[in-house]
């Protein structure tokens, strides 16, 4: 009973820190950490994604380094470069929740790339032919027929993509960026003899918010099936 | 203009960082193999409450992330366990094998290393589940048919079949534990992520800190990739079949 009380003190902290009345903090920091990232990481992914598919050559091969770095080294690793590089290429001290943003959307670009570029590859080399022989160039091949088709294929892939960021941001916590896991930590350090109902807490938090990702991925992934039969 | 290199002290810290995430990687994913064909075992189990069990495993770890688990691991689970225990844990209680004497591990180390396998093993087993689900109807027929029980029946078909077309995946998860290993430095363990914040913190010499560590990582991955490659060569079927 005791231990619960402690969340109940402590609930508000938990969930969004000190807003209204300092900086925002907590689950909800974390939930916007992750929208940020899962947003320009899917812009990104998709960008990488099709350059992939078209390039050929060398910068493909170049492009394929890069891609393969990024999924070869730890996400805390990408934080640590970033924060250490953004103010020496910017000159300026940037807050610090825009380095773990750039690292997490890098990273999670990386990997959605592949996945946009295997969706593309998928596709039936007759789509491109049809659209060639209506007189359609490269790009509005992509961007009307190819990119709307891959793209439903590929929702659940940026849904995944987006449950592995939420997971992610709890790595802020090594740059004292105050989301739900620093939040967390600091408060089993205050009250000192309950860690157990406070960590339980955090990762209830974290599981309601990606099993519940989750589920509405396999959904997406079963009304998609449902909505094209031939696809499957 | 002279890049400064790292001066040997720094570097024996890196090295020794290296070598405590290599060793974190190896037990990790010893233990969560192991624990994966368990776990994907139990998942397709006969007894529902095995089922249900494993399902419930599987869904909390897969959906909490690491960091959460070994502060749990870490902060809480002393809490948890009776004094005893935590006093057994954290008594050295070296290991003589053979005349070589091995040193008993930190807390920090213990949680680590637990926390990671535990977490491992429930993607793990999704990958040998798949795996599994790939061996076609037909082999347990043949197998029931030669009399084989169902644990002859798991071990000498359907398992080696299973791992074949599991060992794509299983790599990938592999290398994701060797990137995961550096998540135990938020619990104070010093591996290569650590080390290379304390050699940056010590020498000032942040780009060659990190860079040194980075391509630490980039050698563990690489030696994952090259055995994964090695070993799937040598498991391949002749072409045709």
């Amino acid at each position: 009973m005791e231990a619960l009380e402690v969340i109940h003190a402590n609930l508000d902290y938990l969930l969004w820190g000190t807003w209204p009345d300092g900086p925002l903090g907590g689950a909800a920091l974390t939930l916007v950490l992750s929208v940020v990232s899962g947003l320009a990481s899917a812009a990104g992914g998709l960008l990488l994604g099709v350059l992939l598919a078209v390039l050929r050559g060398w910068s493909r091969q170049v492009l394929l380094l890069v891609l393969g770095f990024l999924r070869a080294i730890p996400v805390l690793m990408l934080i640590f470069w970033v924060y250490f590089l953004l103010p020496i290429l910017f000159g300026l001290n940037v807050p610090g929740l825009v380095p773990v943003v750039c690292a997490l959307s890098l990273i999670s670009a990386a990997y959605l790339a592949h996945a946009v570029s295997a969706g593309i590859a998928a596709l039936p080399q007759g789509q491109w032919n049809a659209a060639y022989s209506l007189g359609l160039t490269r790009w509005q091949v992509l961007r009307y027929v190819i990119l709307p088709q891959a793209l439903r294929m590929m929702l659940p892939s940026f849904v995944n993509q987006w449950i592995t960021l939420i997971k992610d941001t709890s790595l802020a916590y090594v740059v004292g960026i105050n989301e739900l896991s620093t939040v967390a930590s600091q408060v089993s350090n205050r009250v000192m003899i309950h860690p157990v109902p406070v960590f339980l807490f955090a990762g209830l938090v974290y599981f309601v918010l990606c099993a519940g990702l989750s589920a509405l991925a396999s959904y997406l992934g079963r009304s998609h099936q449902h909505a094209s039969p031939a696809m499957v | 203009m002279t890049v400064e290199l790292l001066a040997p002290k720094y570097l024996t810290w890196m090295a020794n960082g290296l070598l405590m995430t290599a060793w974190i990687a190896v037990i990790a994913i010893v233990f969560s193999t192991l624990a994966g064909f368990t776990l994907a075992l139990a998942r397709d189990a006969k007894k529902p409450v095995w089922r249900l069990l494993a399902r419930c495993y599987t869904l909390v770890f897969r959906n909490t992330p690491l960091l959460i688990q070994l502060f749990f691991w870490y902060f809480a689970a002393p809490n948890l366990l009776p004094e005893n225990t935590m006093l057994w844990l954290n008594t050295p209680h070296p290991l003589n094998l053979a005349g070589c004497t091995l040193g008993w591990p930190s807390f920090e180390f213990l949680a680590g290393t637990f926390g990671l396998t535990l977490y491992a093993t429930a993607f793990v087993a999704e990958d040998i589940r798949s795996g599994i689900r790939g061996v076609p109807k037909g082999q347990y027929e043949a197998a029931a048919a030669s009399g084989l029980t169902r644990w002859q029946m798991q071990r000498h078909v359907i398992l080696p079949q299973a791992l074949r077309h599991a060992l794509s995946p299983l790599f990938g998860q592999y290398m994701n534990i060797v990137k995961n290993s550096s998540l135990t430095m938020g619990i104070g363990l010093a591996e290569l992520s650590y080390t290379s914040r304390q050699v940056e913190a010590a020498s000032f010499l942040t780009f060659q800190a990190f860079g040194v560590a980075t391509l630490g990582y980039i050698g563990l991955i690489a030696i994952l990739d090259v055995l994964a490659r090695q070993v799937q060569q040598r498991v391949a079927l002749p072409a045709g079949n």
